[in-house]
């Protein structure tokens, strides 16, 4: 630290050079921080938790081809042949698949009439072992009964008396207190009344980039249609065990459809969560290649010192440096260059977060961050400087003394 | 004060062992104005840099202010060049980065003096050498023999017991070369224990003591002068 001052003053006269690696520097920070910070969200949207018990969980799509078809008769058939396997905890026919990309939305709204303001929610068609067979947890209220399940004719437009909504939609139609959605009133297709009976934790819809993702609802239908899902939940650590079964059993019983795309839910979330992960990827090399280059470059601008400093670095020793003052020489003077580069940094990440945060909604960047990516950065100075200055501690003092 | 006994030194590479110094004896005392010469490639810059603690020697013994300099590990030598040896470089080596006072400053700073100590030290020795005006110039804006000049205040700023000279005056032109010559005597004078290797022989004759270096070894010993010859040699030289 003696050299401080002279350190400083010599790098004002050299600007060039110090210069371009602060600004790189700045550039690798600026960058670093926000990839890291999207990289952040991307996983907590990722590690979101969908209500269901994913690990015990698989379903599969029942396309019907058969002209003489009875679905009611068939549906119940299916069903009881699912709920009796053994390993089998309980399943269901549902019209779309958490997570999985496609499903089908509504608007819920607390009074009846046009122009009212209303909620979207994702809508699962299910009866009354959805609770059970997906592993969701009941907070309020009380599940569809047997007799609340409806059949819905592919023609038919109207909806049912009951529904049960998610905590968050509950949240989003009385954002005063969750809890007083219960046995409330809320009215779909603009005037169709439907009485909340339950309020479950926390259920998905299909959409995962959606920002109501945590908006769902249940509705007491069996449906008639063509092209079905069944949704089965089994004891834990069975599931890979009992696809196959049940894909043969359901193909066997009747011979009038086709059972295909058996799928985990576990496949479900890698495949909705794989561009994530592919952004989390690149921008997570884009980190890496950055930093190196900048970590190459404080060793390249450092060795140039050197070799063009070689004489000037003789005659400090010879003048009474000891090895450690030549090394904290160049330590220091990269502790100058990188302070600057990290100043410019903080202010040019922060600034492109303004940006992101302006045009694509982001939230704002965390000071932890930009903290930690300052110190990354001072720790890649530092390492990569090393090098070089011990090298240039090598140099012996009698190189004073030569001429050329 | 400086003492040295059968030093030698010999480089070796693969095939070929080089004595640039053998059974070198010398022994300077306080206050000499010593002149060493000889012709190139006989020892003398290899005598400087071991003098100078530069470089290590390869045998013999050598003591300086009873310090047994061959037990000294590199740190303790650098302590010892910044302490008690003040360099004077043919090239002068200021840092072309630094203005004068900050060059004068360097050897301070490892000394670890505190600031009022070293500005009072700078601003005294860069007056005495004629540069006091010019304190935030860069070398690059002085002549030759103002930055020899601004070199020999760096090298008396840290107080050394002895200054060792390379060439002085071989890159300055007569004139200048006289009045480096001419400080460099007043600082004798003032006390300062000067170790001088030079080329010309008129300079040489200028010192108190006078050593010749001729293949390694010390071949004319210590042509000791008073004052009064020297004085007139340098009459007889203007």
């Amino acid at each position: 630290m003696q050299e401080l001052g002279l350190i400083f003053r010599a790098l004002l006269r050299n600007k060039v050079g110090a210069l371009l690696i602060s600004l790189q520097i700045a550039l690798t920070l600026t960058i670093m921080v926000n990839a890291i910070f999207m990289m952040q969200q991307r996983s907590e949207q990722m590690l979101r938790p969908s209500g269901l018990d994913e690990a015990n969980i698989f379903y599969l799509s029942n396309t019907v081809f058969a002209q003489d078809y009875n679905q009611q008769v068939y549906l119940e058939d299916d069903l009881a042949l699912l709920r009796q396997t053994d390993g089998v905890v309980d399943a269901i026919q549902i019209n779309a698949i958490p997570m999985s990309g496609g499903g089908w939305s509504m608007g819920l709204q607390t009074e009846a009439g046009e122009g009212k303001d209303s909620t979207g929610v994702a809508v699962y068609m299910v009866d009354d072992h959805a609770i059970n067979t997906m592993g969701l947890e009941l907070l309020a209220g009380e599940n569809f009964s047997q007799t609340d399940i409806e059949w819905r004719a592919s023609s038919q437009n109207n909806w049912p008396a009951k529904t049960i909504i998610t905590k968050a939609m509950a949240l989003a139609l009385f954002p005063d207190d969750w809890q007083s959605a219960l046995g409330q009133t809320a009215y779909i297709n603009q005037a169709e009344p439907m009485q909340i009976t339950g309020i479950v934790k926390s259920l998905q819809a299909p959409w995962n980039g959606w920002s109501g993702v945590e908006r769902s609802m249940l509705v007491p239908y069996k449906m008639e249609t063509t092209g079905g899902r069944f949704m089965i939940r089994t004891e834990a650590g069975r599931r890979d065990e009992l696809m196959p079964i049940i894909e043969k059993a359901l193909s066997e019983s009747n011979k009038g459809r086709i059972i295909r795309r058996v799928t985990t839910m576990d496949d479900t979330r890698e495949r909705s969560y794989r561009a994530h992960n592919a952004v989390n990827k690149i921008l997570t090399s884009v980190i890496a290649v950055l930093t190196l280059i900048t970590g190459f470059g404080i060793v390249g601008l450092a060795m140039f010192s050197i070799n063009r400093r070689t004489k000037q670095i003789g005659t400090r020793r010879a003048l009474g440096a000891t090895r450690g003052q030549i090394i904290s020489f160049f330590m220091i003077e990269n502790l100058m260059i990188s302070s600057f580069g990290v100043l410019l940094g903080v202010g040019g990440a922060i600034g492109l977060n303004i940006w992101l945060v302006s045009t694509f909604s982001m939230a704002p960047i965390t000071p932890g961050l930009i903290i930690m990516g300052v110190i990354v950065l001072y720790l890649v100075g530092q390492v990569a400087v090393l090098y070089p200055a011990r090298k240039a501690a090598k140099i012996s003092p009698a190189i004073a003394t030569r001429t050329a | 004060m400086l003492t040295m006994n059968n030093i030698s030194k010999v480089f070796q590479t693969d095939e070929v062992q080089t004595h640039a110094l053998r059974d070198f004896h010398l022994k300077v005392n306080e206050g000499d104005f010593i002149s060493v010469t000889g012709p190139s490639g006989s020892g003398k810059t290899t005598f400087l840099n071991i003098a100078g603690l530069l470089e290590n020697f390869t045998s013999g013994t050598f003591m300086l202010d009873d310090i047994d300099i061959s037990k000294l590990n590199d740190r303790d030598r650098s302590k010892t060049r910044n302490e008690k040896i003040g360099f004077i470089f043919q090239s002068f080596n200021l840092i072309p980065d630094l203005n004068l006072y900050d060059n004068v400053d360097v050897p301070l700073r490892y000394q670890g003096l505190n600031a009022k100590e070293r500005k009072k030290r700078i601003v005294h020795h860069l007056e005495m050498v004629g540069l006091g005006s010019r304190m935030k110039h860069l070398p690059s804006q002085l002549s030759g023999g103002q930055q020899q000049r601004v070199a020999i205040a760096r090298a008396l700023a840290t107080n050394p017991r002895f200054l060792l000279a390379d060439e002085p005056t071989g890159n300055l032109d007569t004139q200048m070369a006289k009045s480096v010559m001419t400080l460099l005597e007043e600082i004798n004078q003032q006390g300062t224990t000067i170790i001088m290797v030079t080329h010309d022989d008129d300079l040489a004759n200028r010192a108190t003591r006078k050593i010749q270096i001729k293949d390694g070894r010390v071949s004319e010993l210590d042509v000791v002068r008073d004052n009064a010859e020297v004085n007139a040699t340098e009459q007889a030289i203007a």
